[in-house]
Parts: C-alpha cells; structure tokens; sequence
C-alpha cells in the first residue's frame, strides 16, 4: 500500500467523496443545476465580504474603542476592579468546569480531558492569543488575557483531579460558589465596603450587557418556577394569578415594559425609593423573563407523569419535598433546552435597553458612530457586535447541548 | 412465629372501610358504599371486572383518592380531613403501582433511601444499609447503583417493592403489580410478594393473576360496580362462590 | 406483630398512642378541606395588599405631578410630523389622529411580515428536506445565524449598513418595474388608475406609482429574514413529525419530491405547524415595535413621541400595551380558526 497516486490515504477515500458529491450535491439533474447556483452564489458572496473587511473596512473603529465597547465609560482609575472580577469568574469557571467533568457516573466512566473538553481548551487560548494583537492591546494587557485563559484551564485542570476524591456532593456545594461570586462582583463593580463607588450610570459595554442578563436569568429563575407551579395549581387563585401575569407579559413587547419600566416606575413607588435607571431596566427585564421561562418550566411539569407525585406521597413526602425532591428535578431537565433558549433570547434582548437610552454593548456602539472621528462606519461595528453575539448565544447552545447529553443518558422515564 | 400472626390476626382489625362512597367530579359514582376489613398479618386479593373500581377503592386507603361518605379507618386513626392523620398513615402504609413510578432521575439506592431520610429522619447510612438489606431481600442487591431506566420491568417493580418496604410499612398495597409487565417477568414479582405475605405482611392487593389468590390469599374479594360482591377464602371463593355475578366473572376469566 | 418488617420503634408519632384521636377535630391549619381557602386567602390578600400599595403611590405621586388619568389631551393637535402614513396625517391634526396613523403604520409592516415571513419560512423550512446536501446545509446556516444575533443587531445592520448606502439617481439598483435606491423602493403601478407607469428619473429624483421608504424596507427585510427563520424551525419540526412511511408510501405510488411534500405531508404536518406558527406571528408582531431603532413611526414610535410632548405616561403606556394585546388576540383568534379548518380537514 501506499504507491499509489492516493498515497496515504484510505482505500477508497477517492470513491467515498465521489459517491458522496453525487449523493449529496449531484442526484438529479435539477439538482446538480441548483448546486452549481448555489455554489456560484456562495462564492460571491464571500469574495465581496472579505473584499470588504480587507480592502475596504476600516477597523480602527473597533480597535480604538474595544475598551469602551467592552466596559463603557468606567472610570479608569478603577479598572483593576473589573480585571480582579474577570480573574475570578475565570477561577470559578475553571473549577466547575473540572468538577462537572470529574464527576463521572459508575456506569459510565469517562475520560479527564474527552475531545469537546481539548477542542474548547483549545479554541480558549487561541480566542485569548489571536484577540489581543488583532485588536492592538498592548502586551500587558495582552499578558492578562493569556493569564486569564491559563488561569481557567489550571483551575480546571485541578479541579478535575481533585473532583474525584471530593465525590458528588462537591458539586452541590460548589453551585453555592456562583452566587458569592456574583455578589462580590456587584461589590467590585459598584463599590462599597470600603471601595470607591462607581454609580450605575457609569457602567457600560459588553459589562452592562452580561450583567443585565445574568441578573435577569438568576432572579427570573424562582419567580418563573413559582409562576409554572402557580399556572398548575389546584387552587384558582394562584392559577389564574399566574395565567393573568404570564399572559400579560407575554402579550406585551419587550420595548412597551422597559418603556413603563423607565416612565412609570418612579410613580408607583414612594418618592425616592424607585432604583435607578440600570435597575429598573434590569427589574423590567427579570419580571419579562420571568413569565417565559414558567411557560418552559410548565412544558417540563406537564411531562412528568402524575404518578410520580402520588409516589412520593405515598411514601410520606410532604407536597414540598415531592416538587423538590422527584418532580422538579425531573421537570427541570425536561425543560434544560427550552430554557436556555429562552436565557439565550433574554441575552439578545438586553439589546433594547439602548432604545431606553443605556450604554450597554449596542448603546455604547451607537456613542462610537456618533463620533465624528468614525461617522458612517456602520458595517465594521455591527458586524463585529454580531459576531460577538453569535459567539456568546451559539456557546450557550453548545454548552446547554453538552449538558443535556450529560444528564441525559438513561433517565427519562421509559413509559 | 406465623401461629403468634395467624392468633393476633384474629384479635385486631388493621384497615376498616365502611360504606365508602366515591364521586368523580364530573359525577361519576365509582365506589358505591364499598366495605372491607381486613386483619393483621392477612392479605387479601382484590378482584373484578375493570372499571369496577378496585384501584379507586385500594387508593382511598392512602388518600390519593377521596371519599364523599362513609368511613375509613387504619389502625383506629379515622381517615377524614384531618392532615395529621394522612400523613400519618401514608408513612404506614406502602403501595406499589402498574406503572412501578420509581423516580427516573435517582439511582435505586437513592430511591430507597428518599423518604427514609425525609420522612422518617433517618441518617443516610442507616437508610443505605436498610435499603441494600430489603434490595438482597428481593434479589436485586446488585443493581443499586443503577437507574431504573437500566432495569428490566420486573426488576423495577421489585425496586418499587422494596422502596415501599423501605418505610417499614404496616400495610401494603399492591395495584396491579404485574399488570404492566411482560409474562416472563410476571413469575418473579409474584415470588416476591408471596414471600412477604409469608414473613407476615400484611397486604392488599388488586390483581387479575389467580394463581397467585389461590395461593397466597387469606381472602379474595370481588369488587363489581363501586361495591364489594363477595368476600371468601380462595377455596370457596373459586369454587363454590355464592353470588351470581362471581360465577359469571369466573366464568370468563377462568 | 413480631414481623421483622414492622419493628416497635418505629411505631413512635402515634397512630395508636394518645387518647382516641378519632373523636378529636382537626386543628384548622391541619384540615384538608379549609388549607385550600387558607392559602388562597393569605396569597390574595398579599396580592390585595401589593395592588394597594402601588395604586396608592400612582394615584398620590400622579396628583402631586397634576397629571391626573384624563383622557383629554388626545383631542389637543400634535405638533409632530409623521414622515409616510398609510392614514393621512399632518402636525396639526390631534394626538389621537397621530396614534391612529402610527397604529396603522403598525399594521401595514406586521401583515406585509406575516405573508413574508411565511413564505420564507415555508421554503426555508421544505428546504431541509431537500435531496440537494447544499441547499439543506444553506438553510441550517440561515437559521442559526440568524438565531443567535439579535432582531435589534440585524434591523440596524439592515438599515444602516444595507439601505442606506445604496445609491441614488442613476447608479440606483433599477429591474423591470422596479428601483432600489437610497431614497425608497420605487414599484410600477397604475397611474391614475388607468395607464401602467414604471419608475421614472425627473430632475435625478425617482417617481413611480408606489413609493416604499427605506426604512419600512429595511424593517420588513429584518423582520422577515428573522421571523423566517423561526417559522423555518417550526415548519421543519412539523414536516418532522410526518412518519416516514409516508414519504416511503407517496414516492412508491410515484409522486415526486413536490407532489409528495404538497398532498402527503404537508397535510399531515398542518397540524402540527400551525400553533407554531401562532407564536411566531404574534412574537412577529410584538417585535415590529422596534420599527423605531429604524425611524419607521410605527405604533411605539409615535407614542413614545407623544409621552415626551405631554408626560402622559401612564395613558399612552395603557393604550400602548392595550393595542398590542388585542392584536395579539387578533392573531390568535385567526389562527384557533385556521386551525380547527385544518383539523377538520385532516378528519
């Protein structure tokens, strides 16, 4: 073997991607026409979009402003804040990322580093090498990034290994980490106990953006699973209380709440306690995300079967302990894709608050354009917002997927 | 041992259900003044006609179904409105479904081990060794550490009994336990059952297999639209049965 | 009771200890037929409470401010223009008038969206099942491209970078009865409705029978390239749903790729697609209202414009939320319709 003109190649490679071009490209005649159109037109289009983004684009729009794009106008004196902040989600990040993956089922044992895991690594380090240079950071800053990635796969690494010793129920204990995270960095993000205060109007870029949706995901959480609860009781209190809000919600644009959130807020609170305009925005957006995430919740309620309830009570469990213990865990992983499709949309949707008026990522965006020094450079920027929510929402996906997959294998009940 | 049951079994009433009235909400009378007692340490096998309202019937002894009249008691505790009382005898009573109901999502261990510890306030260890003690007991100690959805159908259902055993119930109730499974798996749930009705447990159980009532029947009743027909031995019961609507039920599943 | 399955010391919180507890009533928090009225007593009267409390503060702030609910300012003219209405409209006319024309506005792109995005999504959503791997490989792209980049992202990249840099005059996109250009899609149409007229170059400026603005352009194209690829989705998943034997028993009796998708499945997944399509025509609808972002005076626009004139806010947000539910329920009155028709059918 190997003298042939296919060299190394398997036997049959040849044959294989003919069969395949013709199954798949050349079936018929119409469609062998159709792919050639296709192709054609495939072609075009990707000769004049990187013959704009080389010859015609003019990038120093964003390299000149990735640091305002990332974080607004947040005084710079106290940046260091929101570096020490991005080392400790990456910290964070790394370990549950280790533990999740250390804790393998007895049945079924897996590797410590499986191919998603390197592939990942390894799209991690090279966003963190190739990002700083094409965006002309300087090499300190640079350094950090790379420290920040290095950071997340040690914390990983580590974790990994110590995972096993520690056993399952560190994992229950570590999800305890992520919101003593959280509220550090809303310390470190707005000051107090002894930091400078950095008001809220302040706050800007990709920052506002991560932290209105994040916020909105975490408290949405509760309230959602209590209105999905509420919209399934037996009592037609709670139930048609849950119906009247998650209806009315939901038959509300998003642009209409934030709206009344910014105008009407401050009249139905008492002078002076309506928080501010970062805030409301984020209560607007927590009470929307609310009423659609109990609608997946409820789609993962009406799968599980009502014998499953009626077993837990028949064995004495409380109400409480059954929804808490057998059925919401059950209902939950359910409605995992549902969900995070809805946390995905709610992370696109923070994109409105720029219509009400705050700098987050879009908002900052349009205080670039404005700028007479880069009037007109429109493609550039939407582009490159695009793409960074592409790769956000397209992550969240994946990761939800991976997720499923690992909660999956056998559990669902095989009625 | 058995002969101190049998004795006690005649003294005390564990379950006393009398002129059990039953009204779905959209007025459907299902039980219709239904009576059964049943002693300690006696297992009593529930047949009829489906629809005749034996699963309603067995279910209102635990409270998954109310009643609308007539009186139910367990243990002497009146089994009315008072939610001390229900959670009390659901902690005493286990039950056992067609459809197994075992929680997917949990290891059998795991499933054993819930309401123990919930419930009861056991420690985990103490519930774990309880829960692979009643496992060994009906032949599956090896597959703890497995999920439900691994386990063939009479596996499960011997899971389901033990996870019942687990609360070391005073009264068992089986709901047709085999009727969901395939008939080569049929034999080694009815093993299982058998061998708790020999260690004394006392059990009701709704079931259309007549060789298990033959056998390990104390008495077999027959339920027939919303009423008890007839209560006998199995001997009697199978072969000179009193009422007509008996014969004619034998009739067609014999 | 000497079994080993019931030992003694479980007997312990009391089925048979204590006196006679069959005599006794229940506490009234322990009887199951008063927990339900208990707790749905206490929820409403938090409700009550909470109702209470955010009326009060609007009624007292609202007074304190002097912008008591009325609903004369309506009549009062509006002093704003409104740049291309279906509805006339001119500055001088009253707000309402000016809400009317931008609820028009509203509704001219929602149901110009609606057949759009359907036949969009409607081929976008066969085409998956298409026997060419590129074109299947094209439509997945399309849709998750699509799905993970903001509406708002697309509509402004729409507008900004794809219409707005388009030529005018004579460099202008010109087809048969049709011109493209920075100022508006020009259509051929009846002239006076009598003779056929295309677009014409008069001074460099076009004129045709029919004008589009580009920003209504841009949010027609942003919406149903978006909603498209939603409805795509669900009619992917309704296809789906069509057993393949059925494929297998349209092409044995000899009907091509067409004949089968248009009499065998597509009947059959009807059913299945059409409550979908019921969520994606009424998100389509709710989304038409970041017209704004594009400067296209739709419905939020005007009266976002109106509330900054005259501080109505809490009028002009009830009107606001109170259209966009009855066109929701609109929509889903339409679709309940079609769908018994199509369950009927399937009968």
């Amino acid at each position: 073997m190997g003298n042939s003109l296919t060299g190394d190649l398997p036997p049959g490679f040849l044959q294989r991607s003919k069969d395949w071009l013709r199954r798949e490209l050349f079936a018929s005649r119409v469609d062998g026409l159709l792919s050639l159109v296709l192709i054609g037109l495939i072609l075009a289009a990707l000769f004049g979009l990187l013959r704009w983004a080389l010859l015609q684009a003019n990038w120093a729009v964003i390299q000149l402003n990735s640091t305002l794009l990332c974080i607004g106008r947040y005084p710079i004196e106290h940046q260091w804040r929101l570096w020490l902040l991005t080392f400790l989600l990456a910290a964070t990040a790394g370990a549950s990322w280790g533990l999740l993956r250390s804790c393998r089922r007895a049945d079924r044992p897996g590797l410590l580093w499986p191919r998603n895991d390197r592939i990942a690594a390894a799209v991690l380090l090279a966003v963190c090498l190739i990002t700083p240079p094409a965006l002309g950071l300087s090499l300190a800053v640079a350094g950090r990034w790379l420290a920040i990635a290095g950071l997340l796969l040690a914390m990983r690494w580590l974790l990994g290994r110590l995972g096993r010793r520690l056993g399952a129920d560190a994992i229950k204990w570590f999800a305890l980490v992520w919101p003593v995270t959280y509220l550090l960095g809303m310390v470190l993000i707005g000051g107090g106990f002894g930091l400078t205060p950095v008001a809220s109007a302040e706050w800007g870029g990709l920052m506002l953006t991560l932290l209105q949706a994040s916020f909105a995901i975490l408290l949405c959480f509760p309230l959602g699973v209590m209105l999905a609860l509420g919209r399934r009781s037996n009592y037609p209190l709670l139930r048609w209380g849950s119906v009247i809000y998650i209806e009315f919600i939901r038959g509300a644009p998003l642009i209409t709440l934030l709206f009344l959130g910014q105008n009407i807020l401050g009249f139905l609170l008492p002078g002076g306690l309506a928080p501010e305009r970062v805030w409301r925005a984020a209560w607007v957006l927590t009470i929307f995300a609310a009423a659609y995430l109990a609608e997946a919740v409820r789609s993962g309620l009406a799968a599980i079967p009502n014998g499953q309830m009626e077993a837990a009570r028949s064995l004495g469990l409380s109400t409480a302990q059954g929804l808490q213990h057998v059925v919401l865990p059950q209902a939950l992983r359910v409605a995992l894709p549902v969900m995070v499709g809805q946390f995905i949309s709610l992370l696109q949707d923070t994109t409105l608050l720029s219509l009400i008026g705050l700098m987050e990522l879009l908002g900052t965006a349009r205080t670039v354009m404005a700028n007479p020094d880069f009037l007109g450079h429109y493609g550039e920027v939407y582009l490159t917002l695009a793409l960074l929510f592409w790769c956000c929402c397209a992550a969240l996906g994946l990761g939800s997927r991976a997720l499923e997959r690992r909660l999956d294998p056998h559990h669902l009940p095989n009625l | 041992m058995i002969a101190a049951i049998a004795e006690e079994a005649t003294q005390s009433l564990i379950l006393e259900a009398k002129d059990v009235h039953k009204w779905y909400p959209n007025g459907f009378h299902a039980l219709r003044g239904a009576n059964l007692q049943v002693q300690r340490g006696e297992v009593v096998v529930i047949m009829g006609p489906s629809g005749s309202g034996k699963s309603t019937f067995i279910r209102t002894f635990n409270a998954l179904e109310d009643y609308q009249k007539g009186t139910i008691q367990f243990d002497g505790l009146p089994l009315g409105n008072d939610l001390r009382h229900i959670e009390a005898i659901r902690r005493e009573v286990g039950m056992v479904y067609q459809q197994f109901n075992l929680f997917p999502h949990l290891t059998v261990l795991q499933n054993l081990t819930l309401a123990p510890v919930l419930v009861r306030g056991r420690s985990r260890v103490q519930a774990q060794q309880r829960a692979l003690e009643l496992l060994a007991r009906v032949g599956i100690a090896e597959q703890a550490g497995k999920f439900p959805g691994q386990l063939s159908g009479g596996q499960q259902q011997r899971v389901a009994i033990a996870r019942s055993l687990c609360m070391d119930p005073r009264l068992m109730l089986f709901d047709e336990p085999t009727s969901a499974l395939d008939p080569e798996m049929v034999r080694e749930v009815l093993d299982v059952m058998q061998g708790l009705a020999a260690d004394g447990m006392t059990m009701v159980v709704v079931t259309h297999e007549v060789r298990f009532a033959r056998q390990v029947a104390d008495r077999v009743v027959l339920m027939a639209d919303g009423e008890v027909v007839e209560i006998a031995p199995p001997e009697t019961f199978f072969t000179n049965p009193s009422h007509e609507r008996t014969r004619r039920f034998l009739d067609q599943i014999l | 009771m000497g079994s080993n399955l019931t030992p003694p010391q479980l007997r312990r919180g009391g089925l048979n200890g204590g006196d006679n507890p069959g005599l006794s009533q229940p506490p009234w928090w322990r009887n199951r037929l008063l927990i339900p009225w208990l707790v749905q007593a206490l929820v409403g009267f938090v409700l009550l409470l909470l109702v209470a409390f955010l009326l009060g503060n609007l009624v007292r702030n609202l007074t304190a401010a002097g912008l008591l609910l009325s609903w004369r300012w309506l009549g009062q003219p509006a002093g704003f223009d409104i740049a291309e209405s279906v509805l006339p409209f001119q500055a001088e006319m009253p707000y309402w008038r000016g809400l009317l024309a931008g609820l028009g506005n509203t509704l001219r792109a929602v149901s110009c969206g609606l057949i759009g995005a359907t036949v969009v999504g409607t081929l976008a959503g066969m085409a998956n099942f298409s026997s060419n791997g590129l074109l299947r490989r094209l439509v997945r792209v399309y849709v998750e491209l699509v799905r993970n980049i903001p509406l708002l992202l697309q509509l402004v990249f729409w507008y900004f970078v794809v219409f707005l840099s388009l030529p005018n005059g004579l460099a202008a996109l010109q087809g048969p009865g049709v011109v493209l250009a920075k100022s508006g899609l020009y259509l051929a149409g009846f002239h006076n409705g009598l003779h056929w007229v295309g677009p014409q170059l008069v001074n460099d400026v076009w004129q045709a029978p029919l004008r589009l603005s580009v920003e209504f352009c841009a949010l027609l194209v942003g919406l149903v390239v978006y909603s498209g690829a939603y409805i795509a989705e669900v009619v992917r998943g309704g296809i789906a749903s069509v057993p393949a034997g059925q494929w297998e028993a349209a092409s044995s009796l000899g009907l091509g790729w067409l004949a089968s998708i248009r009499h065998v499945v597509i009947p059959q997944a009807l059913p299945v697609i059409v409550p979908g399509l019921n969520t994606q025509y009424i998100s389509l609808a709710k989304n038409s209202s970041l017209a704004v972002a594009v400067g296209y005076a739709d419905l939020y626009a005007v009266a976002e414009t109106t509330l900054n004139q005259t501080g109505r806010a809490v009028e002009v947000i009830i009107l606001l939320l109170g259209t966009y539910l009855v066109l929701d329920l609109l929509i889903s009155a339409l679709m309940n319709a079609l769908n018994q028709f199509v369950r009927i059918k399937e009968r």
